[in-house]
């Protein structure tokens, strides 16, 4: 496996409470994997970290190959080769289009391939018809739509979705499901994924991560996990038995 | 009440005939506040948008000396200047005094802080996803703050609507500085005093109103620049 991030000792606090501490942790390679576990389990906190948007406390994380040092130039090359849709899918003041075309934009994309891109984004998440609305005044899952399509158009290596379709009927949710599928087939696209969805997860993964109180207590890959899981927090979350 | 009605009807007179020393007047207020305003937002809104997002020591106690001059006197404004410029200040051999050079740098004095202190709260306003979505999507650190500010825009029209206020109305400084000398740094406002003074309250008083047409009209421009950039805002609606 090609991983994408190995994270080694990786811990974060916020004041007295440590939120984060992975001890080893490999993560990549144009796999597709779910990360499960109940609210502020540190979910998003490990986004953050791996796509640096959060300064970890301690150890050391190494992006596609580069160990992280936080210099200026290197923090902006590498998250250009991810992106992510946050959890609350913030949209910039402005239209749909400016908010699909602002990962472009940054990248200095000539002002045709952008259109060109943008409109393609739109299409694949059937949100051509709000191209010019407000983003601000979208609903919560067509805002979740547009979040993705926008993290999309910059084609990146990685892309992490933070739940992305916790707003999202579930039809519609299912198409982004296929979509999610296509662009990791089609432009072999490593998705990591935050869901609170077993079905989903258990329909898009390869692997899986449970977390709970900042730790990975069991990894696998996704069948294996569902079947046999380890530890019994996990299997009675499996189960049904604890609902989050 | 005889001389509010005569004030008005000889407001509207001056008004209609475009009296040239009112129009000369009119253009030297507008010119040295406006001036003086865009030389306060040059510098105060990147050192607003430097003090809320940069972290360095010392910057809580700027922010808090921004807020207290935000109520900075204009006499204490025109006070200060006239001591670096007078005679025997510091800045006293380029002979500024009573010039409108005196009157814009009293203004900005006065508009600095309220265009910085305004730009900083409204910067300091927006959450912190901006950033985040930014950087996700590849944005540099300038390119981030850029759209920081952009999404600041509501309230850094603001700062600039409060500074110009403020600053087209104040007589305490541009008297000072300026000295109310007739065709060179008599403006709106030092001319009410003028003329109160020597008793023509009905002359003060149409001044005044081309002062009030003055304001009606900035007001105009911004509401219409304020259209033009917020007419997606969703506003609160209370049913
Ligand atoms: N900026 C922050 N300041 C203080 N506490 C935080 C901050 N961000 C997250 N936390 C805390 O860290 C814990 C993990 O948060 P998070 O990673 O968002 O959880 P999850 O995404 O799994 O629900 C939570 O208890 C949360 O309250
Ligand atoms: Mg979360």
């Amino acid at each position: 496996m090609n991983a994408e991030f190995k994270l080694f000792n990786i811990s974060k606090r916020y004041g007295q409470r440590e939120v984060l501490n992975i001890d080893n942790l490999e993560i990549g390679g144009g796999r597709i994997y779910c990360i499960l576990g109940p609210n502020g389990a540190g979910k998003t906190t490990l986004f953050r970290i791996m796509s640096l948007l959060t300064l970890n406390d301690t150890g050391k994380i190494h992006v596609l190959g580069e160990e992280v040092t936080w210099q200026k130039n290197q923090v902006v090359r590498l998250r250009r080769k991810m992106a992510m849709v946050t959890q609350t899918s913030f949209m910039f003041e402005g239209s749909v289009y400016y908010n699909v075309a602002y990962g472009l934009r940054v990248r200095n994309t000539p002002a045709a391939e952008e259109r060109k891109t943008v409109n393609e984004s739109l299409e694949l998440l059937g949100m051509m018809d709000f191209i010019n609305q407000p983003a601000r005044n979208l609903s919560g899952g067509e805002r979740q739509k547009v979040a993705i399509a926008r993290a999309l158009a910059v084609k990146p290596r990685v892309l992490f979705l933070d739940e992305p379709t916790s707003n999202i009927d579930p039809a519609s949710a299912l198409d982004i499901e296929r979509y999610i599928q296509y662009i990791n087939k089609e432009m072999g696209t490593t998705i990591i994924m935050v869901t609170h969805n077993l079905f989903q997860a258990r329909r898009l993964s390869e692997e899986i991560f449970f977390m709970w109180e900042g730790k990975i207590i069991e990894k696998g890959e996704s069948e294996e996990l569902f079947e046999h899981a380890q530890d019994k927090r996990t299997r009675s979350f499996i189960k049904g038995e604890i609902v989050f | 009440m005889d001389v509010i009605w005569q004030g008005i009807k000889e407001g509207f007179l001056l008004i209609i005939a475009m009296d040239p020393e009112l129009v000369q007047i009119t253009l030297l207020s507008i010119q040295v506040s406006v001036s003086a305003l865009l030389l306060a937002a040059i510098m105060g809104i990147p050192l607003g948008t430097v003090l809320a997002l940069k972290e360095f020591p010392g910057r809580k106690t700027l922010l808090n000396i921004t807020y207290t001059f935000m109520g900075l006197p204009p006499v204490l404004a025109g006070l200060l200047v006239f001591l670096f410029l007078s005679t025997s200040g510091p800045l006293g051999y380029f002979q500024l005094m009573f010039t409108p050079t005196a009157m814009i740098t009293a203004q900005v004095l006065l508009g600095f802080p309220i265009v910085c202190g305004l730009t900083a709260r409204a910067v300091m306003a927006q959450p912190q996803e901006v950033f985040d979505t930014a950087a996700t999507l590849g944005a540099t650190r300038r390119q981030a703050s850029w759209v920081i500010i952009r999404e600041s825009r509501m309230g850094i029209i603001a700062a600039l609507t409060t500074a110009l206020g403020r600053l087209i109305a104040e007589v305490g400084a541009v008297m000072m500085v300026g000295g109310n000398i007739k065709g060179e740094t008599r403006v709106l406002t030092t001319s009410i005093v003028l003329e109160t003074r020597m008793g023509n309250d009905s002359s003060a008083l149409a001044i005044g109103m081309v002062l009030l047409l003055i304001a009606f009209l900035i007001m105009l421009l911004i509401l219409s620049l304020e259209k033009r950039t917020f007419k997606d805002e969703r506003r609160i609606q209370i049913v």
